[in-house]
């Protein structure tokens, strides 16, 4: 299968006051199409760091990034507006909802801004919040809505474009258990029916489980990549 | 794009407390530039009202050789059949009526003291039909019946009088030049005192009969025709017309000149009122920009995580920007249509209120407060709050545009 997002040998270096943070040290990944893939590992390890360079948000000091066999690298972020918007959906730990749009507004905000016509975002944006469950909530502004609610949101409008991938950012860390793992089987339920890619974050094992795969992340470095059966059988 | 363009909106109308704030401080600039500008437009208007009211007239006719080399003798190039060229004059549509003049200088004596004076010699009826005043301060306006010899009558300025120590009744005599330059003097009657308005003028005026004007200079020409229109509008065009016609009496070629050729002090005024209105609105304006840049710098700086996640999702740099000089243009013309809207009202107010301010710089007496409502400064002020308010937004939202994605994503 073709690969869908390519890493290769990604470097990325902060400074931190007088210190150097390095969050990716010669990072080689490769996603295919209908992954559903967790991006393990504690705080700090580098896992959003990684997002970030996946989803064309941040740039690596070195090393090379391809989306959908597209090398990115050397492309400003800011004229990758377009290609954010046509190849990946965003869940962000805080919802990151304007706050000023309704539940639908919401969702139907990344086929605005990439200009699709006004019947076919409103089937998209109907279907979508009817797959979350939150078709009866459409006219609810975020503040409204329950956290677990916002995220449903949140990842409607992350799926909305038909995207490459859903990058997904510790997206249940604001969440209680309960309704975190909810939002992890609405993920893996429509990776599965979508077969959308789903790459998300993480440090929280009950949500490593449901991964199909799991990268671990530490100190910059990818450390082990394996299906989520082993990861289950070492944290059991 | 009826959403992405709706947020900017919706963001206002959200943070209540803020755009009260920013709205309040666009409508009290707004405010003051309508009411400062249509203070002086009234003072402006009224001024030209008055100075043209008070015997300048719209257009006055002289002769061409009096307009080009002035007189060498009194009345030597003034205009001998007046009566016909007033009947010509009166058939150009907007011209109300005439009133003939006699413009002289000479002394005023009371038989201890004399005074320089700069007299007149008018038609108080011809004056009256067309709506020309004088402020009285004593006494009576001259009669309306030409002066016979002998019963000559005159009113002084208050500057004068008050010099001359004259109260209504007292006679004095009164010395000038003829055409043919001999010294003559005639005993006038004081009927009354008046005010133009201007001290150095009350101090020096003196008006009597267009007949005892040319009785003491020995002549039956005047120096000029004096004309009123309906409107002052209508002046340029009426000039056009005039001048066009070629008028002509007893041969002399005639020419006529606006009000605004002749009216000096007017224009020293405007010029100077004006400039100060161009101060006060250009501090105005600086305090606007200034208070309303840190209302929208808050506004960005609120909003980071949210321009963050819109530039994620694929909004451009443009598109960033639109929304917050939306966000500005929006608030900017809400504030400039409030605060034209309060102003139209606090006109009307203060109009009716009758408050008189007291008198200015060379002006006698003080003059009532009256603001117009400036439709053509509603429009300015209008386009200048809104381009303000938008300039304001400009620059946070640039900056917010060029932030990075991930900074603005982490931003709390």
């Amino acid at each position: 299968m073709d690969p869908a997002i390519q890493l290769q040998d990604i470097k990325r270096t902060y400074a931190l006051g007088k210190t150097q943070v390095h969050a990716a040290r010669g990072v080689d990944l490769t996603f295919t199409r209908g992954e559903f893939t967790a991006l393990a590992g504690a705080s700090g390890s580098g896992k959003t760091t990684l997002l970030n360079i996946i989803g064309c948000i941040d740039k690596p000091d070195a090393g090379r990034v391809h989306v959908a066999g597209q090398d990115v690298t050397d492309i400003p972020l800011h004229r990758l507006a377009a290609l954010r918007n046509r190849y990946f959906g965003y869940v962000f730990q805080t919802f990151n909802l304007i706050p000023v749009l309704d539940a639908y507004e919401n969702v139907e905000l990344p086929l605005l801004l990439g200009n699709l016509p006004a019947r076919q975002r409103r089937e998209r944006v109907d279907a979508l919040l009817e797959s979350v469950g939150l078709f009866q909530h459409r006219h609810h502004r975020p503040q409204e809505l329950s956290g677990g609610q916002r995220q449903r949101v949140a990842i409607a409008r992350a799926l909305v474009t038909e995207p490459l991938a859903v990058l997904a950012d510790e997206p249940t860390a604001n969440l209680d258990s309960k309704t975190g793992n909810d939002i992890i089987e609405l993920m893996a339920q429509l990776n599965s029916s979508r077969g959308v890619t789903f790459i998300f974050s993480t440090h929280d094992h009950q949500i490593i489980r449901r991964a199909t795969r799991v990268v671990w992340v530490a100190d910059g470095t990818v450390q082990e990549q394996s299906p989520s059966d082993r990861i289950n059988g070492l944290s059991a | 794009m009826k959403t992405v363009l709706s947020i900017p909106l919706r963001n206002v109308i959200r943070n209540r407390r803020r755009t009260a704030i920013t709205l309040l401080i666009i409508v009290f600039g707004a405010m003051a530039l309508m009411l400062t500008g249509g203070f002086f437009v009234n003072n402006f208007e009224g001024l030209r009202e008055r100075t043209i009211r008070n015997g300048l007239g719209h257009l006055q006719v002289s002769t061409e050789e009096y307009l080009k080399s002035g007189e060498e003798k009194p009345l030597a190039n003034g205009i001998q059949d007046y009566r016909a060229l007033q009947e010509q004059l009166a058939a150009f549509p907007h011209v109300v009526g005439t009133t003939a003049e006699v413009n002289f200088v000479g002394l005023i004596s009371n038989g201890e003291k004399s005074e320089a004076f700069m007299g007149r010699g008018v038609e108080p009826d011809r004056e009256q039909q067309i709506g020309f005043t004088t402020t009285l301060k004593e006494g009576d306006a001259l009669s309306l019946s030409p002066a016979q010899d002998g019963d000559n009558e005159a009113l002084l300025g208050v500057g004068l009088a008050k010099t001359l120590k004259v109260t209504v009744g007292d006679v004095l005599t009164v010395l000038g030049t003829t055409t043919d330059g001999s010294l003559n003097g005639i005993d006038v009657k004081v009927v009354g005192t008046f005010s133009t308005g201007i001290k150095e003028f009350d101090d020096r005026a003196l008006k009597v009969h267009l007949a005892t004007a040319q009785r003491l200079m020995g002549s039956d020409r005047v120096s000029k025709v004096i004309v009123k229109l309906d409107e002052t509008l209508y002046t340029t065009q009426v000039l056009s017309t005039v001048n066009a016609a070629g008028l002509k009496v007893s041969g002399s070629a005639l020419r006529a000149r606006p009000w605004s050729d002749l009216a000096t002090f007017y224009h020293q005024v405007v010029a100077m009122y004006g400039a100060i209105f161009l101060f006060l609105g250009i501090i105005i304006a600086v305090l606007v920009v200034l208070s309303s840049s840190n209302t929208m710098m808050m506004t960005v700086m609120e909003r980071v995580q949210e321009i963050g996640t819109m530039m994620a999702i694929g909004a451009r740099r443009w598109q960033v920007l639109t929304i917050f000089i939306i966000e500005g243009a929006f608030i900017g013309s809400l504030g400039a249509i409030i605060g034209l809207m309060a102003s139209a009202l606090a006109i009307k107010v203060i109009n009716a209120a009758g408050i008189v301010m007291p008198p200015p710089p060379s002006f006698s007496t003080g003059i009532p407060l009256k603001i117009n409502f400036v439709p053509l400064l509603a429009v300015g002020v209008f386009v200048l709050v809104t381009l303000t308010q938008t300039f304001s937004a400009l620059v946070p939202s640039i900056k917010a545009a060029r932030l990075k994605i991930v900074d603005a994503l982490r931003h709390i």
